[in-house]
């Protein structure tokens, strides 16, 4: 089975993908809050924000159907405020549909341009809990082996369902898929902490020294800071 | 004087549930001897190597090259102790391959800067690329994903291996490379299989496993064609040396 | 509800950034939670079944489909502390690998699907269990965390989002949980069955101890956690009051919350549109689905 739907772009060669993953989780956070402390007003940084994300995502190389496909996690959002965007005003609403838009092409590029192993190594250098980042690790590890063991749970219960059953059935079968699923889980956990002991673990998780900063990352750091800082002057 | 890799008298376990798992074990494995242990499933043969390096630890003391297993001489005993279990998927539990492989050197105080050159040399013990090191497990197709498990065991440089159904749902080819691999391993080695071929490929000696005891233990060649014997713990004699026997 | 990047202001969403750092902070230290011990891979393995229950889904009506969140289940399993974090690393996976859910809106989208779901849901699932183990109080219970957990979560989330002006406070607060306590009932239905069907297979998963046990101090310490970002919400939403923070985003008073003055028509106006909205949306979404039947 394939599974080239979490991190299917974040093995591209581009400029963006090799910076190091701490300059770009820094870099992208800048322009985030400056994206949402763009006035509503001001058309001219939007445009210039709008600009700089067009050509950040040319250079990443991440096609473009694949970004407006994810933009669909926005919706709900978007439908609730355009209701109040008869009393509240369309110019506000406008702004808040672009700035959320805005920040949802900068998070794409942010974590399909990085892979995820370096991305972990940088939150762990930026002084995330180890526990988190630990937890982190396992969770995109055995995200496709439950997945995997999810789909052929899922595949068992179609080959034997005719139509549908009524909502009370669907639920007494999903539990009862749900809880096998679970029990799975516990085991191979326990399967997991007998493989590390095997391999010395004893509470602390090590890590190799990750990459150095090159000169591209200050650039890249120093050019999104000082377009931000402008953004922000120029009001 | 014989040299015994490990030396394990009447140990018994228990689940805590309380199902007898072993019974009265003894079994002595000389230094650089290839043992099979093979038995029908649920006969024990993987609770007997998870003892092996005090992940389960049993009613009696067992003796790892003339160490006695204890809880102060754990992380030695783990040094010298590599198990491959069963399904990789348990063992690589890193984001990547290169970290999955460093992750026991790096616990055993190996220095950072050691660490790439460990794992490009089991990487090649086991016969994969060095780039393969940044990619992630479940990118790896399964029998890559044995061997990536297989040289996460070598970068310890242990002196003992234990393997549990190391050929189960391995397509022939990748068996035979397996198979290549492990029978040019200079390690003491005990394996616990189904796979009657690959002990007699790689095995010298054969103990049979059933209900927690030991039934049988020696040559085997022996072992393996007893048909008695086999058919009584659930085996069957293997089709080269069924032809043996053959009129 | 993961409330993405650009409907929070930035005083919302950075406050409540520290305040889940804090929370995750204290969640770890007073779980008590021993590295070498298999808790660890077991809430690593835990937070990706979260992922992949989401996969075992079943048609509800017209688009929609019926499946776990998991909060309130993780809580029961494994504790509320130890469920927090687990919820909490669920949640930045789910920015991370889908982008649901904001980078600098992960704080809210933590204390939200991760404090307050595993806490109320806990809470409310030790206070109908009761002593006694019999079976059906464990289903009631368990119903009634998955329930609660997921509208007290929403309630939240149209709280921020209310507090941000992105949608008037009286709109969200309508929607937002109203739609969770029709959804609700599958998230508690599938709670309370996945526990009935543990309590018969494998009970001795469900005496959960060590990262279990939940103390008076620890009752404490969740109720502050959970009530201050209440105070402080209210402290950033009102512009009335002086913010340290706004010398440093000067521009996030451009868009903070002009105080809605909605009346009560405009109120039932909206509430109208919003519904007829949602509901051309589930009709047209049944009508194509029918459609691309054979």
């Amino acid at each position: 089975m394939r599974h080239n739907f979490i991190d299917r772009y974040s093995s591209l060669d581009s400029p963006l993908h090799t910076l190091e993953s701490r300059t770009k989780l820094l870099a992208f956070a800048i322009l985030i809050v400056g994206v949402l402390s763009i006035p509503t007003d001001a058309e001219a940084i939007f445009f210039s924000y709008l600009f700089a994300a067009a050509v950040l995502m040319g250079i990443s190389q991440i096609p473009l159907g694949y970004i407006m496909k994810r933009m669909v996690v926005l919706l709900p959002f978007i439908m609730l405020a355009a209701v109040a965007a008869p009393w509240k005003g369309y110019a506000g609403f406008g702004a808040l549909a672009v700035r959320a838009v805005l920040c949802l092409i900068l998070l794409i590029l942010l974590t399909n341009t990085t892979r995820f192993a370096e991305l972990l190594c940088g939150l762990r250098r930026f002084g995330f809990p180890q526990i988190v980042v630990i937890n982190l690790g396992f969770l995109y590890r055995y995200l496709f082996v439950l997945m995997e063991e999810a789909m052929r749970m899922k595949q068992a219960r179609d080959c034997r369902r005719v139509g549908r059953a009524p909502l009370t059935e669907e639920l007494r079968i999903l539990s009862s898929m749900l809880g096998t699923l679970l029990i799975r889980s516990f085991e191979r956990a326990e399967r997991m902490h007998s493989a590390m002991l095997s391999r010395g673990y004893s509470g602390d998780f090590p890590v190799v020294a990750p990459r150095r900063f090159s000169w591209h990352d200050i650039v890249f750091l120093a050019g999104t800071s000082a377009f931000v800082g402008a953004t922000i002057w120029a009001r | 004087m014989t040299e015994y890799a490990i030396r394990i008298t009447r140990l018994n376990y228990s689940y805590p549930d309380g199902t007898r798992a072993l019974q009265e074990i003894d079994l002595d494995v000389r230094t650089g001897e290839r043992v099979a242990i093979v038995g029908p499933s649920g006969a024990g043969k993987s609770t007997l190597l998870l003892h092996l390096n005090g992940v389960l630890t049993g009613s009696s003391p067992i003796k790892i090259a003339n160490l006695n297993l204890e809880r102060s001489n754990l992380q030695q005993i783990r040094s010298k102790v590599g198990l491959l279990f069963q399904d990789p998927n348990d063992q690589l539990f890193c984001p990547t391959v290169f970290e999955d492989i460093a992750f026991g050197p790096l616990n055993l105080g190996v220095p950072a800067e050691e660490i790439p050159a460990r794992v490009n040399k089991a990487l090649r013990e086991c016969g994969l690329e060095q780039s393969i090191g940044s990619r992630s497990s479940h990118h790896l197709s399964l029998g890559e994903r044995r061997r990536v498990s297989l040289a996460a065991v070598l970068a310890m440089e242990p002196a003992i291996l234990g393997m549990d159904e190391p050929t189960s749902n391995l397509d022939p080819r990748n068996r035979k490379r397996l198979i290549e691999l492990v029978s040019r391993l200079e390690v003491t080695l005990i394996v616990a299989t189904h796979d009657l071929g690959f002990v007699l490929d790689v095995c010298s000696r054969t103990v049979v496993m059933d209900r927690g005891k030991i039934w049988a233990d020696g040559d085997a060649q022996t072992i393996l064609s007893d048909t008695r014997l086999m058919e009584e713990h659930g085996l069957e004699v293997p089709l080269p040396l069924k032809a043996e026997t053959r009129p | 509800m993961h409330i993405p990047d650009g409907f929070l202001t930035t005083r919302v969403a950075l406050s409540l950034d520290v305040i889940s750092a804090a929370g995750i902070l204290f969640a770890a230290r007073r779980a008590r939670i021993d590295l070498s011990d298999r808790i660890i891979p077991l809430m690593g393995v835990l937070g990706a079944f979260v992922f992949a229950a989401q996969m075992l889904n079943f048609p509800v009506a017209g688009g929609t489909s019926g499946h776990l969140i998991g909060g309130s289940l993780l809580a029961i399993l494994l504790g509320p502390m130890a469920g927090f974090l687990t919820m909490a690393t669920v949640v930045i996976a789910q920015a991370l690998f889908l982008q649901d859910g904001g980078l600098i809106a992960l704080g809210a989208n933590i204390f939200n699907i991760g404090a307050i779901t595993c806490f109320s849901g806990y809470a409310v699932f030790r206070l109908f269990k009761g002593k006694s183990g019999r079976d059906n109080r464990l289903a009631v219970a368990g119903f009634l965390a998955g329930w609660f957990s997921s509208v007290i979560s929403s309630a939240f989330c149209a709280l921020q989002l209310g507090l941000s002006g992105a949608v008037p406070l009286q709109i969200g607060l309508a929607a937002i949980p109203g739609y969770h306590m029709i959804v609700g009932v599958i998230e508690g239905a599938l709670t309370a069955g996945v526990l009935g069907f543990l309590s018969r297979v494998r009970p001795d998963l469900l005496d959960t101890n060590g990262a279990g046990r939940f103390r008076g101090a620890d009752w404490a310490g969740a109720l502050v956690f959970i009530g201050m970002p209440a105070v402080i919400l209210v402290l950033a939403g009102s512009s009335s009051l002086p913010d340290p923070m706004e010398k440093l985003l000067i521009a996030s008073q451009s868009h903070v919350a002009e105080e809605s003055a909605l009346s009560g028509i405009d109120f039932l106006i909206s509430g109208t549109i919003f519904t007829l909205v949602i509901v051309t949306g589930f009709l047209l979404a049944f009508i194509w689905r029918r459609r691309s039947r054979p």
